[in-house]
C-alpha cells in the first residue's frame, strides 16, 4: 500500500492498521463532520436523497463484498433487497415485535436465502453464475407477487411508522440519523472483514480459486459464506427501505435495481468499501439532480416530458464512460488525486 | 478547451432559463401531477396527461386564478409505485397545494400520507377504496367509481337478458387497478340476486400481448367485462374474435375509447362501453374548449387524441374550480381549504361531457352514473342515457 515517504511498518499490527498517518485521521474527522453537518444545511428534497444514498451505501457494500471482493457476479441484488424489505414488512404488519427484531429477522432471512441462491456458485462462474442469479431475482419477485397472503401480492404493503424505545422517527431528518448509523456500522464491519481470515479467503478466491484451494481455502464454504454475508448487508438495506418508506411494492425490486447496484460498484470501484459509498452517492444523486432540474424547466420541455428516457441515456453513458476511462471507478480517481496532491509540486 | 467553454455556456444558459421562468409578479399556485407517459398504462396516460397540461396552459393563458398563475410540477413515473413514491416525496417538500394523481396502486399506497400531509389528491384512479372520506379524507376523483361502473355493467347485462341465466367473465389488468371492482361486482350480483355466474379467472398481466390462454378458460362466457386500458382491451377483443368466441365485450371507463375502436379492427363491432365521459364524437358544448385548444396548439384532431384528453382536462378543471373558490373567499390557498372547497362547492357542469360533478362530505366520487355506448359502424354511439345501478 502506498503511504507517505518515511512511514515504515515495523510490526504486523502497524501493517494491518487502516490508517497510517495523522493526515488520514484528519481526513476521516473531516468526512464525519461533513456527514454530521449535511442534514442541517441541505433542502428537504436533498435530505430525502441523502437517506436514499445511505440505504444504497449499505446495499452497495453488500454487493461489493460478493462481486468486488469475492469475484462472484450477482444479478440477484433486487431480489435480495426484496427479501429483506418484505421480511421486515411482514414482521411489522403481522406481529407486534420491535422493528429491531424486524431488522434482525430481515438480515438473517436474507442471509439464508442468499446462501441458498448462492449454491449454483459452487459449480458456475462468470456469465453462467450471472444467469443463475438472474433466476433468483425473477423467482423472488414472482413469489412476492403471488404469495399475496403474506406480501399483499400486487397491492402495496403499507407499514405503520416504526417505534424503537418509545421514539418514532418521523420525516427524513430523523431517519437520516438512523440510516447513517446503520451505514456507518456496515462500513466499519465491511472494512474490518477484509482484515480477517474470512475476508482474505474471499479475496483469494477472487484472485484465483484453484490457487486459493491449494493454499487451504475451502472454495465451497467461502463462496456460500460470501453470498450469505453479502446478502446480510443487502437484507439490512431492504429492511431500512421498508421501515423508512413504509410502502412496499414488488416494483421497487426489479432487475433494474440489480443493474443499478452493479453500476454503483462499477462506477464507485470494485473491491473497495469506500468506492461503494462514492458509487452509491453518485448513482443516486445524478438522477435526483435530473428530477430536480426537470421541475424547474417548463412542464412541456423535453427534459420534463421525456425524463425517464433521458435518465436511462445518462445512466448508460455514465457506465460506458467509466468503463472506458476509469474501470476502477471513483475510488481510483480519488486515490490518484490524493497521490497527486501528496507529491505536489515535485513528482518522482 | 472549446468543449469546456461550450459546457460552461450550456450550464449558464440552463440556469438563466430556470431563473427567468421562476420570476413572476404574484406567487404562482403550485400543483403536483403524477403521470404515466411511458409505462403499462401509457396508451391512455399520454392523452390524459396532455389534457391536464393543456388545461393548465389554457387557464394560465386566461390570466390564471385571479392573476395568480398555476404552476404544474409533473413527472412521468411510468406506472411504477416506487418511482411515484420518490416523486411524491419530492412534491410534498416543494410547496404544492394539491396533487393530480394517476394509478390505483400508488393512490391507495399514498392515501394515509396525503391525509397526514393534508394534500388533496385528485386521482385518475376511480377505486372505491378511496371514495370514503372517513377513511381517505383527502382523496377525490370526478368519475363514478370502478365498482359503480361494474355495477352499471352488470345491471345492463341482466336487463338485456330478462329471466335468463348468463355467464359473465371479468378480464382485468392484474394490478390493484384491475382488481379494484372485482369483489364489489360479486357482492352486487349476490345482493340483487342476479341470475348470472361471475368468473374472475381472466387476469391480464400488464404489458401482455397475447391473452389466448386466459380466454380459453372463459371460452363459453356470454359477456366479458374488461377492466383495463384500451390497448390491452383491443388485443383481448381480437384474441377473442380469433378464438371464435361469441361473448360480447363490455368495456369500463379506461378501455372504452377511440383508441380501442382503432386498434380492435373488426373485433370492435358490438363492443359496449360504460363511459362516464362519453366520446369525442358527441355534439356537446363541453367539448368545444378542449377541441379548440388542441387544434390551435398543434395537437391535431380531438378524435385522434381521444376522450381521455377531455377527461384530464375536466379533472383539472374541477381542481382549479375548487382553488378559484378558495381564492374568491379570500382564504389561504392550502390543502385543507381546497378540500373544504371541493366538498362544499356546488355541482360543476362539464357542458354535457359528463353528468354534473358534485362531491359531498360523505362521498368523494364526483359522479354516480354513466351513459352506455356501443360500437356500431366504426364508432361508439350512445345506447342508454345516464344510468345508475
Amino acid at each position: 500500500m502506498a503511504t507517505t515517504t518515511g512511514v515504515y511498518h515495523t510490526s504486523y499490527r502497524a501493517d494491518l492498521a487502516l490508517r497510517h498517518t495523522r493526515l488520514e485521521y484528519v481526513r476521516l474527522a473531516l468526512a464525519l463532520a461533513v456527514v454530521a453537518a449535511l442534514p442541517f444545511y441541505v433542502s428537504p428534497f436533498w435530505l430525502h436523497v441523502l437517506d436514499q444514498i445511505g440505504i444504497a451505501v449499505i446495499g452497495a457494500i453488500g454487493l461489493n463484498i460478493l462481486v468486488g471482493y469475492t469475484g462472484q457476479i450477482s444479478l440477484g441484488q433486487g431480489g435480495f433487497l426484496a427479501v429483506g424489505a418484505y421480511s421486515a414488512g411482514v414482521v411489522a404488519t403481522k406481529s407486534d415485535l420491535s422493528p429491531l427484531v424486524g431488522v434482525l429477522v430481515a438480515v438473517l432471512v436474507t442471509a439464508v436465502v442468499g446462501a441458498f441462491f448462492g449454491l449454483p456458485a459452487l459449480r458456475l462462474k462468470g456469465l453462467y453464475l450471472a444467469i443463475a442469479t438472474l433466476a433468483s431475482q425473477q423467482i423472488i419477485v414472482w413469489l412476492i407477487v403471488h404469495w399475496d397472503f403474506l406480501t399483499g401480492g400486487v397491492d402495496a404493503l403499507v407499514l405503520e411508522p416504526a417505534t424503537v424505545f418509545g421514539w418514532t422517527p418521523t420525516g427524513d431528518f430523523d431517519w437520516y440519523w438512523v440510516i447513517v448509523g446503520f451505514a456507518t456500522l456496515a462500513t466499519i464491519t465491511a472494512t474490518n472483514l477484509f482484515r480477517t481470515g474470512v475476508g482474505r479467503a474471499f479475496v483469494a478466491i477472487r484472485d484465483h480459486d484453484i490457487a486459493a484451494e491449494v493454499i487451504g481455502v475451502n472454495p465451497a464454504r467461502y463462496k456460500v459464506l460470501a453470498f450469505a454475508v453479502s446478502s446480510a448487508f443487502v437484507g439490512l438495506a431492504g429492511a431500512l427501505t421498508a421501515y423508512w418508506t413504509q410502502i412496499l411494492t414488488w416494483e421497487r425490486f426489479t432487475l433494474d435495481v440489480s443493474i443499478l447496484y452493479l453500476a454503483m460498484i462499477i462506477v464507485g470501484g470494485l473491491g473497495s468499501v469506500a468506492g461503494s459509498i462514492y458509487g452509491a452517492a453518485f448513482m443516486i444523486a445524478i438522477p435526483a439532480y435530473l428530477d430536480q432540474l426537470s421541475l424547474r424547466v417548463s412542464a412541456d420541455s423535453i427534459l420534463a416530458t421525456d425524463l425517464p428516457a433521458i435518465k436511462l441515456l445518462i445512466f448508460g453513458l455514465t457506465i460506458v464512460l467509466f468503463l472506458v476511462f476509469e474501470p476502477r471507478g471513483l475510488a481510483r480517481i480519488w486515490q490518484r488525486a490524493k497521490d497527486y496532491l501528496r507529491l505536489w509540486p515535485f513528482r518522482y | 478547451m472549446k468543449l469546456r467553454i461550450g459546457a460552461v455556456a450550456l450550464v449558464l444558459a440552463l440556469t438563466l432559463v430556470a431563473g427567468a421562468q421562476s420570476r413572476s409578479t404574484a406567487p404562482a399556485i403550485k400543483i403536483g401531477a403524477i403521470f404515466d407517459r411511458s409505462g403499462a398504462t401509457s396508451d391512455v396516460g399520454v392523452p390524459y396527461s396532455d389534457g391536464v397540461l393543456a388545461y393548465i396552459a389554457y387557464i394560465n393563458s386566461r390570466g390564471g386564478v385571479k392573476g395568480r398563475k398555476i404552476q404544474l410540477l409533473s413527472q412521468d413515473t411510468g406506472y411504477n409505485v416506487a418511482r411515484s413514491e420518490a416523486f411524491y416525496q419530492q412534491l410534498r417538500t416543494s410547496g404544492i397545494v394539491a396533487i393530480s394523481g394517476w394509478a390505483t396502486a400508488d393512490t391507495e399506497a399514498f392515501k394515509a400520507r396525503v391525509a397526514a400531509d393534508r394534500l388533496p389528491y385528485v386521482s385518475a384512479s376511480y377505486a372505491e377504496s378511496v371514495a370514503n372520506p372517513e377513511e381517505t379524507p383527502y382523496n377525490f376523483f370526478i368519475a363514478p367509481s370502478y365498482s359503480q361502473q361494474m355495477r352499471i355493467a352488470l345491471r345492463w347485462i341482466s336487463r338485456q337478458n330478462p329471466g335468463q341465466q348468463v355467464k359473465v367473465a371479468v378480464c382485468y389488468s392484474d394490478s390493484p387497478f384491475g382488481r379494484s371492482p372485482l369483489e364489489d361486482g360479486k357482492r352486487y350480483i349476490e345482493s340483487k340476486r342476479l341470475p348470472m355466474s361471475y368468473d374472475t379467472q381472466c387476469a391480464m398481466r400488464p404489458g401482455g400481448t397475447d391473452f389466448t390462454a386466459q380466454l380459453t378458460r372463459i371460452r363459453d362466457s356470454d359477456y366479458i367485462i374488461v377492466q383495463n386500458t384500451s390497448a390491452p382491451a383491443s388485443t383481448l377483443a381480437k384474441d377473442a374474435a380469433r378464438l371464435g368466441m361469441r361473448a360480447r365485450i363490455v368495456l369500463l371507463n379506461w378501455a372504452a375509447d377511440e383508441l380501442f375502436v382503432t386498434l380492435a379492427g373488426a373485433a370492435r363491432t358490438g363492443a359496449v362501453g360504460i363511459q362516464p365521459f362519453g366520446t369525442t364524437a358527441l355534439k356537446v358544448p363541453g367539448l368545444k374548449a378542449p377541441t379548440q385548444w388542441l387544434q390551435s396548439h398543434g395537437g391535431g384532431s380531438i378524435h385522434r387524441k381521444g376522450i381521455h384528453y377531455v377527461q384530464g382536462w375536466y379533472t383539472t378543471a374541477v381542481l382549479i374550480a375548487a382553488i378559484r373558490r378558495v381564492v374568491a373567499q379570500n382564504e389561504d390557498v392550502n390543502g385543507p381549504n381546497i378540500k373544504t372547497a371541493l366538498e362544499t362547492m356546488p355541482a360543476i357542469g362539464t357542458g354535457g361531457v359528463t353528468a354534473s360533478i358534485k362531491f359531498s362530505k360523505s362521498y368523494h366520487a364526483g359522479q354516480r352514473g354513466s351513459r352506455i355506448f356501443r360500437v356500431t359502424r366504426g364508432r361508439f354511439r350512445q345506447i342508454a342515457p345516464l344510468t345508475t345501478p
